[in-house]
């Protein structure tokens, strides 16, 4: 460790820096523009932004690292006083690791799948420590232990795959701590993870944090994580720094815009969920008695396997015509499972379902066209939802073809008239799905399936693919819709912030069993499960700031919607 | 699409390959116009060196060369490039109901093809031309069978990936058949990719019907053909070498220039045309 600089220079200091890539013709692309900040030994600051904001470039070249094509165009970047750019490839190999260490998003892309994860360890520590074997050894699994991997000896010969996402992480974070590096910079370090598993994580990294001391840059697009992680936050946008400062002032009272439209788009829990309205109303429109589902590998001389995990199972639930229910779990609880069964997708291989006092089959070929008619669906992927050879009108006009038998020219008149509905102008019947945003695909797959003037319309995952400020106008509109028809609408999703806006009711899955179930006030307010209180808090940290009396002003949230 | 053009306008040896295949197309379809012999007449001396009255000299039977040159690539061009766009297409269509059908159609067209694979070219090619002879129908259609094995995998896989999107499950969900589903939303989409089938299996196509005419198994005399040219020269390689190095020549900038369009076009495009390669 030198002194001298270390004393007077901070930790980390980047001066104006800019980055640009070259495109196939050649042009320079800037993607991070005159980006300034300062960070202390010890300190952590989080860096937000949409996709595409120039947030992950700019943590790459922390570690004087640029992706192919990009290139640094100004500005310097200063560890201990010490400018990295200008240092020789040989230095630079020593600084990463060494001073400033980096875990990427993706733990699995990021461990070698041929060796076991005690072999990457002691590689790290004899080429960047410079340790013997036997040393290396030990002071793996004392790294593994810190990180509290269980039963380091075991895991010490395991490959990464034998290891869960968590896991893999953990590893991945020993990996970077090696060498006692003084700056930590994680690129969306639990986006890959599941909620509970994310909770674990990020504990783990503060309390790394405060024993070993270490200066953290955390890039996220969750300003939950940059809530319960970091001191500071820097809001980027088109490379560009919108704000930056202290992260509860900063989230407490937004100095721009941009940022308070993403502080916004955060779930609250201070206006209240749309009112359950399950007493006043008629027969269910669909219901669903011990659905349940296994998948087993296909093919005509294959055995169905025993034993298999069943991705959904002894599923009840009822849906009233217009109302909305919410579907919320992590990744493999079976939501998609259960969304693709109502809406047609797979034939569920246990229960029965009921549609409009009807007897609803599971897949959709088997259904009467009036049932295919009256459900319809809306995907994660806006961009793939869409064919990307057919025009918008094209798409929207195609369900009024098949099932009303209109001509080109009536179906792309009423399909005009939903783009409208949707605050889309109707110019956008000629263009083609690349050419429009997310936001406006998303609205245009909506679009198409109300064209089928359906009852009910599945929607699984819908904004999740979606920038945080685009995903509240397209709830808007979507709500907008569903109050205007009287829709029912089931809404899979991982955001509570979604359910707490648009839904009635909801139904928390986990391992494919519902593991509660009720009017979405009394679910928040007092959830019955340690389960539904983690996923919870896992949300609602970055508004937290907010409910601080110094703060801001504001009465319990949460009472206040419950009643 | 004028990015594209501009993309491709930025390669060079794409704008080689693309000179290169339409000099040799321009050449195949005009020539009857403008050569100076009849191709298949006895015009002057046997074995005559390049000269004044013959530019390429003349071949053992005293026709004219450069005419029998020029000329030479039409019947293999008609037969490779039939043979590449009934592969493309059929072989698109079927691998796109493949995809979709999965089942049984799915198993038996995949171990059909495997098979296919797993016969030689040029055998299977003998066994069709004994059982159905050797007009140039025969061959267009046995090539095509032997390069529309590649064009099924290829798009089988892209199907494949095509059928977990929304727009088709979207499709589905609306109960259209399984024909209107591969037509108008799945082909569509992986017209780019039958492009490029199309453009490699035609350039392996002309390499088989060549190989297959210097065995004597593709094209007949008369008819002028580049394969059956360097047959015949092959006796006189040492006396004569032109009368192989000039239709060998031919070949290979075709399909040099086939292959180098296709890998700019596939480029410009974004798709990766070193997947298929030019030997199936």
């Amino acid at each position: 460790m030198a002194d001298g600089p270390a004393d007077i220079a901070p930790l980390l200091r980047v001066e104006g820096l800019s980055i640009g890539y070259r495109d196939a013709f050649g042009a320079m692309l800037p993607a991070v523009r005159e980006l300034s900040f300062t960070l202390a030994e010890g300190a952590s600051l989080g860096v937000v932004g949409e996709s595409g904001s120039g947030k992950s470039t700019a943590a790459r070249a922390l570690l004087g690292h640029y992706r192919a094509a990009g290139k640094r165009t100004g500005g310097r970047i200063l560890i201990r006083g010490q400018a990295i750019d200008e240092l020789d490839p040989a230095s630079l190999a020593r600084l990463r690791g060494i001073d400033v260490a980096f875990v990427p998003q993706n733990p699995l892309s990021s461990l070698t799948y041929h060796l076991t994860v005690g072999v990457q360890l002691v590689e790290v520590l004899r080429t960047r420590a410079g340790l013997t074997a036997s040393a290396a050894r030990g002071r793996a699994l004392e790294l593994m232990t810190q990180t509290r991997l269980p039963d380091p000896a075991a895991l010490f010969e395991r490959y990464p795959h034998q290891l869960s996402g968590g896991q893999r992480q953990r590893v991945v974070i020993a990996c970077a701590l090696a060498c006692q590096p003084r700056l930590l910079v994680l690129d969306e370090p639990t986006t890959a993870l599941d909620k509970s598993t994310e909770v674990q994580v990020l504990g783990l990294i503060g309390e790394l944090r405060r024993s070993l001391g270490v200066g953290l840059v955390l890039v996220t697009h969750d300003l939950n994580v940059v809530a319960q992680m970091c001191d500071a936050v820097l809001v980027m946008k088109d490379g560009a720094c919108v704000e930056q400062g202290p992260t509860a002032a900063t989230f407490a009272q937004p100095a721009t815009d941009y940022t308070r439209e993403l502080v916004g788009s955060v779930l609250r829990l201070d206006a209240a969920p749309p009112a359950d309205r399950a007493q006043h109303t008629p027969p269910p429109l669909i219901g669903a008695q011990a659905l349940g589902h296994h998948y087993h590998p296909g093919g005509w001389w294959r055995r169905r396997r025993a034993g298999a995990p069943a991705a959904l199972q002894a599923v009840d639930l009822s849906l009233q015509p217009g109302e909305v229910l919410g579907v919320i779990g992590e990744s493999g609880s079976g939501k998609s499972t259960l969304g693709g069964a109502l809406a047609g997708l797979i034939s569920p291989t246990e229960g029965r379902m009921r549609f409009q006092g009807m007897a609803l089959a599971g897949g959709a070929s088997a259904r009467s066209r009036e049932q295919r008619r009256r459900i319809q669906m809306v995907f994660q992927d806006p961009l793939s939802s869409l064919n990307p050879r057919q025009r918008v009108g094209t798409a929207i006009a195609r369900p009024m073809q098949v099932f009303f038998g209109l001509n080109r020219r009536q179906a792309w008149d009423k399909a005009a008239a939903l783009l409208d509905e949707l605050g889309l102008e109707a110019h956008f019947l000629q263009r083609y799905p690349r050419q429009l945003s997310g936001g406006q695909q998303q609205r245009v797959a909506i679009a198409r399936a109300l064209a089928a003037e359906p009852e009910l319309i599945v929607c699984d995952e819908i904004t999740s693919a979606l920038d945080a400020t685009v995903q509240g106008q397209v709830i808007d509109r979507l709500l907008q819709v569903q109050a205007r028809r009287s829709l029912a609408l089931v809404v899979i999703t991982h955001d509570l912030g979604v359910v707490w806006r648009m839904a009635h009711r909801v139904l928390v899955l986990r391992d494919g069993l519902v593991h509660e179930q009720g009017r979405t006030a009394d679910v928040f307010s007092q959830p019955a499960s340690d389960y539904t209180r983690l996923l919870l808090e896992a949300a609602t940290s970055a508004s937290r700031h907010r409910q601080d009396p110094a703060l801001a002003p504001a009465t319990n949230p949460v009472k206040d919607s419950a009643r | 699409m004028s990015d594209r053009l501009r993309l491709l306008s930025r390669r060079p040896l794409a704008l080689v390959g693309i000179a290169l295949v339409l000099a040799h197309l321009l050449m195949a379809i005009t020539a009857p116009w403008w050569i100076a012999h009849d191709p298949t007449a006895l015009v002057g001396p046997t074995l005559e060196p390049p000269g004044e009255d013959f530019v390429f000299g003349t071949d053992e039977l005293g026709r004219d060369f450069l005419s029998r040159v020029v000329i030479g690539g039409r019947a293999a061009i008609l037969v490779a490039f039939s043979a590449g766009l009934i592969a493309a297409l059929g072989g698109g269509l079927v691998g796109l109901a493949a995809a979709y059908y999965r089942g049984w159609f799915d198993d038996s067209v995949s171990r059909l093809v495997e098979l296919k694979l797993a016969i030689p070219s040029i055998l299977f090619v003998s066994l069709f031309v004994t059982g159905f002879g050797q007009s140039i129908g025969v061959l267009i259609t046995v090539i095509a069978v032997i390069k529309m094995m590649g064009a099924i995998r290829t798009s089988r896989a892209a199907g494949l990936q095509l059928m977990a999107l929304g727009y088709v499950k979207a499709a589905q969900l609306r109960g259209e058949r399984g024909p209107a589903i591969i037509g108008r939303e799945m082909l569509p989409s992986v017209i780019d990719l039958l492009l490029v089938e199309f453009a490699l299996r035609s350039s392996s196509a002309l390499l088989l019907v060549s190989a297959l005419s210097f065995l004597g198994l593709g094209l007949s005399p008369p008819t002028p053909d580049w394969g059956l040219m360097i047959h015949a020269g092959l006796s006189a390689i040492h006396s004569e070498p032109w009368l192989i190095l000039i239709p060998a020549v031919c070949i290979s900038t075709l399909v040099i220039g086939i292959n180098f369009a296709t890998e700019g076009i596939a480029d410009a495009l974004g798709l990766d045309a070193a997947r298929g390669g030019a030997h199936g």
